[in-house]
């Protein structure tokens, strides 16, 4: 439900505003108004200007302003790891702080720098591992004297190999010994052996026919090729330790101070919002103005806390909310316990605006019904109570997840009544081996009943969008508006009336008097909703007819559990049916989460929701620390 | 031969609206994921556009099924 607000004024001496603020910012339920508009007569407003920050209040939050953007960046140097809280009062020491930020920054980034080299340097090097083993293999098996040259190769085609073969023997007279081996990746790795004479030709060769040569970094030119590899490998190991070191040193540096800077950046947030919260502030000659808005619930003990430690100097007023401050109310959505996890397909939505309705109750009714009518499996239904209680035991700190399967746990239930309703146990599984009969239909092969009570569900629901939307005009006392949706209602059920007489529901002989009523009206609803509101009409007909989704998402369910239990039966293998049968439930309770899921909210958004729901509220913001 | 005609018309009417759904769907679940990137918060409009072509198969739906099983 959206909870009713107050429109607050304060007022004190000047002195008491900093005071005053802290309280407020300590209680947080007080959304602060920047403007005086709709608070103050338009004559009073010459009277008060915006309170200035004095000098002090400048530097101060300037210095905040600074710390805070040092401490960031020494954060963005550190490694996300899992600290201790530290319980440090941060005011005490918010001055040794400022002085040792700079420090520790400066000492971090060298650290943080120094590792970002190192790195750059490992994976450059790190290319070359995975030919390394395979190098140092082929090294074992050629005899090593001094006049001798290696060049290492890399082929991609095994076909190359013998080519390479004819060539470096027609180059030095078969004076040569090429040894291969397959790298890790599948790359070829061949190390040629030859006289050093031989050197210069041999590589012009390979760079004639594009054969590539395994190229190490600038710094190993120096280096003959065995000890490339030999530094290669010390280098790695010495770059790997190195970095490890650097990750040890900042680790041990973020357990020790970053509960502290946390702690700091916690109190400094507090403070600068209560120094921009400043700017909201009015002043006369000798008194300040505060306005906004807090729950109607807190208002009164709001009042008795500031009378109570201000000793009666500041006045905490409540205003009237006119009918021009309805949009800039901000808005507190607050549930039953038992409807507060659906808030979380409201949180998806715009916020409703104050003077309209919060969806939550309606979608916390509504969402497990259609759920349970589309699913209708008692056999699904335990499986995913047992689920649901299991996740909701797991997941009890992550807030969202928990809602999620709270939403699923009361679903389920629905999904019982239904598929007890339905005689559904695993499909026909129940029917089978309990002799579970269906108590009032049969979805498999009642399609048409199942059809038309889908669509009467559909009806029901629309026309109880259609009735709050013309509540909600009425409450806003927007008289046209009003009319048109109430006019809107009576048609859509005049219509839904004549086509019920199409099928035989509603006798035939009061279809004219319906017709004439429809013409009746039909000006009117021209009148008050436009040239458009005929079209409006046919929208919500249609919007009926999408309930029929309700029936064809819950006959493939049905549908595909029976197909299952068929397939089983025909393996005629015990082990390979009972295979087959939990492999396909378990598909089929799969999507039985996500569809029903999925159709019921858009259910709920495109078809309910619109005939009510006035999006665009603000959102309450209240001074928080 | 009338069997085989209702039939035919029982698939046209849910094959049509399929491939136009589908089509639908391809379309703004591209742009929808594109928009999402940019802005996470737009997650319940994109659910909400992405649903709103289902419909087509849904009519679809309920028309073979009146073919089918004869519905006056």
């Amino acid at each position: 439900m959206i909870v009713r607000m107050s429109k607050v004024e304060i007022a004190g001496p000047k002195a008491m505003r900093s005071d005053l603020l802290a309280l407020l910012q300590e209680s947080g339920m007080f959304h602060l108004e920047p403007e005086v508009r709709g608070f103050i007569s338009k004559a009073d407003e010459a009277f008060i200007r915006s309170m200035l920050p004095d000098e002090k209040e400048l530097s101060e939050r300037l210095f905040l302003e600074n710390l805070l953007a040092k401490i960031n960046e020494l954060l963005s140097y550190l490694p996300q790891i899992e600290v201790r809280t530290s319980y440090i009062e941060p005011l005490a020491v918010i001055d040794l702080i400022a002085k040792s930020v700079r420090r520790h920054s400066e000492a971090c980034r060298g650290l943080y720098e120094r590792r970002e080299l190192l790195r750059k340097e490992f994976d450059e090097f790190n290319r070359y591992s995975q030919f390394l083993s395979t190098i140092e293999g082929l090294f074992k098996e050629v005899e090593r004297t001094p006049d001798l040259e290696f060049i290492g190769l890399t082929i991609k085609e095994p076909a190359k190999i013998d080519a390479l073969r004819r060539l470096l023997a027609s180059l030095t007279g078969g004076r040569f010994e090429l040894t291969t081996s397959t790298s890790s990746d599948g790359t070829i790795v061949a190390l040629i052996t030859t006289e050093k004479s031989f050197n210069e030709r041999i590589k012009k060769a390979l760079s004639d026919e594009r054969i590539p040569e395994l190229s190490f970094p600038p710094s190993f030119s120096s280096l003959a090729f065995p000890e490339k590899i030999k530094y290669l490998i010390v280098r790695v190991s010495v770059i790997s330790q190195e970095i490890s070191e650097i990750n040890s040193e900042l680790e041990k540096f973020t357990c020790r101070w970053v509960p502290i800077y946390m702690q700091v950046i916690q109190w400094v947030n507090g403070r600068l919002s209560l120094l921009k919260a400043s700017a909201s502030v009015f002043e006369s000659g000798s008194c300040f103005f505060i306005y906004g808005w807090m729950p109607s619930d807190a208002f009164k003990k709001a009042g008795e806390i500031v009378e109570k430690r201000f000793g009666g100097k500041v006045v905490v007023q409540e205003k009237a909310i006119r009918e021009e401050d309805l949009e800039r109310v901000p808005v507190v959505i607050k549930n039953p316990p038992y409807f507060e996890p659906f808030e979380l397909f409201v949180k998806l939505l715009p916020l409703p605006r104050y003077s309209s309705m919060d969806p939550t109750p309606f979608i916390g009714i509504f969402f497990p019904v259609f759920f349970g009518m589309i699913l209708g499996d008692a056999g699904y239904a335990i499986i995913l109570f047992a689920l649901s209680l299991f996740m909701m035991k797991r997941y009890s700190k992550a807030k969202n997840v928990k809602n999620a399967f709270q939403i699923l746990f009361v679903s389920s239930f629905y999904a019982f009544f239904f598929g007890v309703l339905y005689g559904e146990f695993f499909g026909d599984l129940g029917h089978s081996f309990f002799g579970l009969e269906p108590i009032c239909i049969e979805r498999r092969t009642a399609v048409i009943p199942m059809l038309s009570f889908a669509l009467t569900v559909g009806v029901v629901h629309v026309i109880l969008g259609l009735f709050l939307g013309f509540i909600t005009t009425l409450k806003r006392r927007m008289k046209k508006e009003a009319l048109y949706r109430f006019l809107n209602l009576i048609i859509v059920i005049c219509i839904l009336l004549l086509v019920a007489a199409l099928f035989d529901i509603f006798p035939a002989l009061l279809t004219r008097p319906v017709i004439i009523t429809i013409l009746v009206l039909t000006p009117l609803l021209l009148f008050t909703g436009g040239l458009l509101a005929p079209l409006e009409l046919l929208k919500s007909i249609g919007n009926i007819i999408s309930y029929a989704r309700i029936m064809a998402i819950g006959l493939t369910s049905v549908l595909l559990a029976f197909v299952a239990n068929r397939l089983a039966g025909m393996t005629g293998n015990i082990v390979i049916g009972i295979t087959v049968a939990v492999l396909l439930h378990t598909l089929n309770i799969i999507l039985g989460v996500f569809s029903p899921a999925i159709h019921s909210i858009r259910l709920h958004y495109v078809e309910f929701f619109t005939k009510f729901i006035e999006p665009g509220g603000r959102r309450f913001e209240p001074i928080k620390k | 031969m009338e069997k085989v005609l209702i039939a035919f018309a029982a698939a046209l009417a849910i094959g049509v609206t399929a491939l136009a759904t589908a089509w639908a769907q391809s379309r703004i679940g591209s742009a929808g994921a594109g928009a999402l990137a940019e802005k996470p918060e737009l997650s319940g409009t994109v659910i909400v556009l992405l649903a709103i072509p289902e419909t087509m198969v849904i009519l679809g739906f309920v028309v073979a099924a009146m073919i089918l099983f004869g519905v006056k």
